[in-house]
């Protein structure tokens, strides 16, 4: 039987970065630095070495159960900064990872015409990109390309043309992107509690309406069963597609819910929660667009 | 976390139930469950609990030296998924084996232990949970049943409602009464009941499917010894938390895997090949293996972690509530080959989201105390 658990790599690295971006967000909302500068220098995590935490040296090096770990404790943070995108290319191109600097790629996704592709974080001033995981390709400076803004948490761009990726590095985009989404369910859901507790209606908090206290069970639920799948994707090759495409179901069954739980203040621009909806809808597409993209 | 010997041996293990299940599982069972006579059904399962035994797959993970196999909830798992794919039965003893064997493990006497495990374990002895009343369903701290002391154990009257192979068992885990006096939560305690005593009157119950897999009892100054009372006078809320933590968690849940795959199992043969349902057939799979991941996922975590609980605390609603909608779909795709099997199980399956606990309960449950919503 497959052992479920991350291993000690992918905790740890997890576990620093939900202590760093806690300090570094000193409990900010994501409302209040979404759409302005990132509340951390992407040397933050350039210098503790986590956009190199994917690279493989030998058999103890990070696995890809290792990464769901990290990626989704980046979900949580949904800081904009291309640190899970840049660790997987890095995990998967020797150039990428000698480059300095966070690295991007070029996705092709349905919603972009053919031949253009999404590229994730392409609005990062100086950030490079690769035209090929595979060997002798390099990384080059990306310049310019439409921004793309459906998703200011991904500060993405278009590009002609698309990133040419191994069927291994594929998989595991898709499988990170999917742990990402798991983990920003999670963290909603964690501020939905908070926001039921407080917020008063008919004289008590709403979250003690037992029809309040279902919707965030089955978010509970929706969460929890996303981060399994998105487990069972990391470590069952066979099962890919489908177990992310279950995974990024249910993160979005969750967030819908919590979000309903907020009323009006859920649909508002400033309180930021369409932030998540568009996130992870985001990282649907794209996983899509590599998966498809055989 | 499994060492590599671990994974090795648990490997063996498998490759060894497999085979194991190919020469066991009674083809007939395969073939023909879902049109056999309720009693033929019970056979076919009172003699798997042997075979289990027989095999060396009975309590797989309760200690060896009551019969058991000295294993992990892993090689419960484990086995739980292969027995599904082969389409193994459900065997008559699940209570016994699933609800009091673990429950004794932890509260019982040596007595009770070496009394009770082996004949569990060896099918001889089926068990019945007597916990449910008229009065007392989901508030199951309402219970009147009553245990009053007389000299050398107690003496039971009382009814209780909804009890699940009462009519085979010779067992009952029952919670009754003993102090009315006594504060909510401090007035029950368990006990071990024969119920092949006189002042033992049950009277099946016919369900919506027309099964009568449950019945009600009514206990006439029955006598049940102190030595077959668990755990002290006044605990029985306690040990029925245990039973309930057992009903609603990882083995119960990779049992019930064994039936639900095998329903889709079912579904995707007969309907798989019609391009309109490839999506909800692609969900429903990937949400039916989800309940082995989810399993798998939390006995990873030790027992009494924060993290283990918020896993294990979806199972019971994952299962059952996707098993229903399996069975909605079975039924509105059924044609004359299979129009039996789904009629029947989209009845039975009603059931799912009240027994061990409604929904709505266990919803309850997971936000009062998993989320820590006010009350
Ligand atoms: C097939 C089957 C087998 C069973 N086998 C056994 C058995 O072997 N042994 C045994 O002891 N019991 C058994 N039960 C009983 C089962 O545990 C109870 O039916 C269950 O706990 C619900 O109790 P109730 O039927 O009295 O419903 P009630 O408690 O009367 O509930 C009625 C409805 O109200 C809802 N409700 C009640 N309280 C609340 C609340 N606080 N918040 C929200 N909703 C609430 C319930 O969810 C339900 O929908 C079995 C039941 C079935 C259907």
């Amino acid at each position: 039987m497959v052992k479920t658990a991350a291993g000690e790599i992918g905790i740890a690295v997890a576990e620093a970065i939900r202590d760093a971006m806690t300090k570094a967000t000193a409990g900010a909302t994501i409302a209040t630095y979404i759409e302005g500068k990132p509340p951390v220098a992407w040397e933050v995590l350039g210098d503790a070495g986590w956009d190199l935490a994917g690279v493989i040296e030998d058999e103890d090096s990070t696995s890809l159960r290792d990464l769901v770990e990290i990626a989704g404790a980046w979900g949580e943070t949904l800081i904009q900064l291309p640190l899970v995108t840049s660790l997987a290319v890095k995990r998967h191109s020797v150039a990428a990872a000698e480059a300095e600097g966070p690295v991007t790629l070029s996705v092709p996704v349905r919603t972009l015409p053919n031949g253009t592709g999404f590229v994730p974080f392409g609005q990062v001033p100086g950030i490079s990109i690769i035209d090929s995981v595979a060997d002798g390709s390099p990384v080059r400076a990306f310049e310019g390309g439409n921004p793309l803004d459906f998703a200011p948490s991904l500060l993405a761009a278009s590009s002609p043309g698309t990133t040419s990726l191994s069927a291994e590095a594929r998989r595991e985009l898709a499988v990170i992107w999917a742990a990402e989404a798991a983990g920003r369910a999670a963290k909603v859901l964690q501020e939905a509690i908070e926001f039921t507790k407080q917020r008063q209606q008919f004289g008590k908090p709403v979250g003690s309406f037992q029809a309040v206290k279902h919707h965030l069970a089955n978010a509970h639920i929706a969460a929890e069963v996303a981060q399994t799948a998105a487990i069972w994707a990391s470590l069952d090759d066979a099962s890919t597609r489908q177990a992310v495409a279950q995974s990024f179901a249910q993160s979005l069954k969750s967030v819908q819910l919590s979000i309903q739980t907020y009323g009006g203040l859920g649909f508002t621009w400033e309180m930021g929660l369409h932030f998540s909806l568009r996130h992870i809808t985001t990282l649907r597409e794209l996983a899509a667009g590599v998966l498809n993209d055989a | 976390m499994p060492t590599e010997t671990e994974t090795a041996s648990r490997k063996g293990f498998a490759e060894a139930a497999r085979q194991w299940l190919e020469e066991n599982v009674p083809e007939r069972w395969r073939t023909h469950r879902s049109v056999m006579t309720e009693e033929e059904g019970y056979e076919i399962r009172r003699e798997w609990d042997r075979q289990l035994h027989r095999g060396g797959y009975a309590g797989l993970s309760l200690p060896k030296e009551f019969g058991g196999q000295g294993l992990d909830v892993a090689e419960e798992v484990i086995f739980a998924d292969l027995a599904g794919r082969a389409q193994a039965p459900d065997g008559l003893a699940r209570i016994g084996r699933i609800l009091t064997a673990p429950t004794l493990v932890a509260h019982g006497t040596q007595y009770q232990l070496g009394r009770f495990l082996p004949k569990i374990l060896n099918g001889d002895e089926v068990w019945c949970q007597g916990f449910s009343e008229p009065d007392a369903g989901s508030d199951l701290a309402g219970v009147r049943c009553r245990a009053v002391k007389v000299d050398g154990g107690y003496a039971v009257t009382g009814r209780k409602i909804w009890t699940s192979f009462a009519s085979v068992a010779d067992r009952c885990l029952l919670l009754a009464q003993t102090d009315p006096a006594a504060a909510r939560h401090k007035n029950l305690t368990m006990f071990l009941l024969d119920m092949k005593q006189p002042g033992v009157s049950i009277s099946g119950i016919r369900q919506s499917s027309g099964l009568t897999h449950f019945a009600e009892v009514q206990f006439d100054n029955v006598f049940v010894a102190d030595e077959d009372r668990v755990a002290g006078e006044g605990d029985g809320w306690k040990v029925a938390m245990t039973v309930l933590a057992n009903e609603r968690g990882g083995v119960e849940a990779a049992s019930r895997y064994v039936e639900i795959r095998a329903d889709m199992d079912s579904l995707q043969r007969a309907i798989g090949h019609l391009p309109e349902y490839q999506r909800q057939l692609e969900d429903y799979d990937s949400r039916v293996e989800l309940i082995r991941w989810q399993v798998m996922k939390s006995i990873d975590y030790d027992k009494d972690s924060a993290e283990f609980l918020k896993a294990a605390s979806v199972l019971k609603l994952w299962w059952s509530e996707l098993w229903q909608q399996i069975a909605e779909l079975g039924l509105e795709t059924a044609d004359a080959t299979n129009v039996e099997h789904w009629r029947l199980q989209y009845l039975e399956t009603r059931a799912a989201s009240i027994y061990s606990g409604s929904s709505e309960i266990q919803r309850n449950i997971i936000s009062e105390r998993i989320l820590g919503l006010p009350r």
